[in-house]
């Protein structure tokens, strides 16, 4: 088989001057992109075809590396009315044209089947979109689907249109319905039904006049209601958040009053869990980096009865690398809480930065610091559970410490 | 580094040239634009840059 046929149309976005249309349609035909560029030039010199052409072809000939073309990326997106509006005028243009040439049924045709066009595109086009999805793999169900009835899902729930696609399809409905109007219209079949459409008319407009004052008020006084309702929320809220973390913890306080270190204990921890609530909320530790070294912090902490400030900035979902950072990081924070915890300022930090492509993690305690060189082969405390597993996971640990200057475990990890 | 090329404002340009270069023509009587290819034209102008913004995506 030939190469040129091997290979799919695909536009040359990178290497093209604007879309990268002539440059790929002259890769994929094996003609020099110049030549396309001036045939283009001169039809949209001539009649505008070649920049309708251009960019008919710029929305649905999918770039290099892309997988769809670029109408199809864009459904759902903001952009899309610009594209559906932008191919709307030049639609109409187009026929404009046609018209103008007399390549034209007549007016009392063409306009209401192409609104009705129009209008069953939209309709089709999102009930398409809704069609049931393929048969779900062998296996337990999803208890929402086992609601309905015991293992299958409601049928008429299957077929009935999503929230988001009754919108179109209320656009497209009016489309048709103002299609065949004016259909009746442009021939002249509405003229002994108008007199009973101006009645009607009247009499609704009249009925709207009469009854808006109660009609705002009504709606002025659903929104007060539904204000006032999410405000009773947020207090039930706060009210139950507080009864269940910092009364409890009060009460708890009350019960072990004689015994410090555990008061100090449930202090701390009811700190750390308001701070995450009124930050609004904490990561699970099991999912993000951060909320595993807060995670490991806590749990330090409250084994070792040290205080423990944890400072993180960013976050990432947590891989192999990142659980070694997390097991290197906390076995820094508990030498730091074994060897510097009691001391004078014995307050332990530990601060982190995850970026994407590099993620540090500092230890830093106010003890008596060692000398890394003095410590004996044996103890495998640094070497090789921070030292050894940071480096058998593509990262580094540096420990920078001297006797009387404290102690700072530096965990760094490329990506 | 090659400086990135701004799509929408390249297309409304030509689109805006082609028209003015129209309109020009029909001004000097070498050709005669009347309601039924001026409107099509200008329709035309609008839709393109349209399209050409929506396809462009959002600016960064």
């Amino acid at each position: 088989m030939s190469g040129m046929s091997a290979r799919p149309l695909r536009r040359d976005a990178d290497g093209g001057i604007v879309a990268g249309v002539c440059s790929g349609v002259g890769r994929r035909l094996g003609v020099d992109p110049i030549i396309l560029r001036v045939a283009f030039c001169a039809a949209t010199l001539v009649g505008g075809t070649g920049l309708v052409v251009y960019l008919l072809a710029w929305a649905l000939v999918p770039a290099e590396g892309e997988g769809r073309p670029t109408m199809a990326r864009l459904a759902g997106r903001r952009e899309t009315w610009l594209v559906v509006g932008g191919s709307t005028l030049l639609l109409l243009s187009v026929l404009l044209l046609l018209r103008e040439w007399g390549l034209w049924f007549s007016d009392a045709i063409a306009w209401p089947v192409l609104l009705a066009g129009a209008g069953a595109a939209l309709i089709w086009r999102q009930s398409a979109a809704a069609a049931p999805a393929a048969p779900p793999p062998p296996g337990p169900a999803p208890a929402r689907v086992r609601v309905g009835g015991p293992g299958s899902p409601d049928p008429f729930r299957a077929r009935r249109l999503p929230t988001p696609a009754l919108g179109p399809v209320t656009v497209g409905a009016a489309l048709v319905v103002a299609a065949g109007l004016v259909f009746l219209w442009l021939n002249d079949a509405l003229a002994p039904a108008r007199d009973v459409i101006l009645a009607v008319v009247v009499v609704v407009v009249a009925l709207t006049l009469i009854l808006a004052p109660w009609w705002l008020r009504l709606v002025r006084g659903l929104s007060a209601e539904r204000a006032e309702r999410i405000r009773s929320q947020e207090r039930s809220e706060v009210a139950a958040h507080l009864h269940d973390s910092v009364l409890q913890t009060l009460a708890l306080v009350q019960r072990r009053a004689g015994d410090p270190r555990e008061v100090a204990n449930l202090a701390r921890r009811q700190e750390r869990e308001l701070r995450a609530w009124l930050n609004g909320g904490r990561p699970e530790p099991g999912d993000s980096l951060a909320g595993s070294l807060e995670a490991a912090a806590a749990e330090v902490e409250e084994t070792h009865g040290v205080p423990i400030d944890v400072v993180a900035v960013g976050d990432a979902p947590i891989d192999e690398q990142g659980a070694a950072l997390v097991a290197a990081a906390r076995e820094a924070l508990v030498n730091a809480a074994k060897f510097a915890g009691g001391g004078a300022g014995g307050s332990i930090s530990l601060y982190a930065e995850v970026g994407e492509e590099r993620t540090e993690v500092f230890v830093r305690d106010r003890g008596p610091g060692f000398d890394l060189a003095a410590v004996s082969e044996d103890r495998r405390g640094v070497r090789e559970s921070i030292v050894g597993r940071m480096h058998r996971h593509g990262g580094s640990a540096t420990v920078h410490s001297t006797p009387g200057g404290g102690t700072e475990v530096e965990l760094v990890i490329e990506r | 580094m090659r400086r990135r090329l701004d799509r929408v404002s390249l297309v409304a340009g030509l689109a805006i040239s082609g028209l003015g270069v129209v309109l020009l023509l029909d001004r000097t009587g070498v050709i005669e634009v009347g309601f039924g290819y001026g409107l099509p034209a200008l329709l035309a102008c609008v839709g393109a840059i349209l399209l050409a913004a929506g396809l462009e995506g959002p600016r960064r």
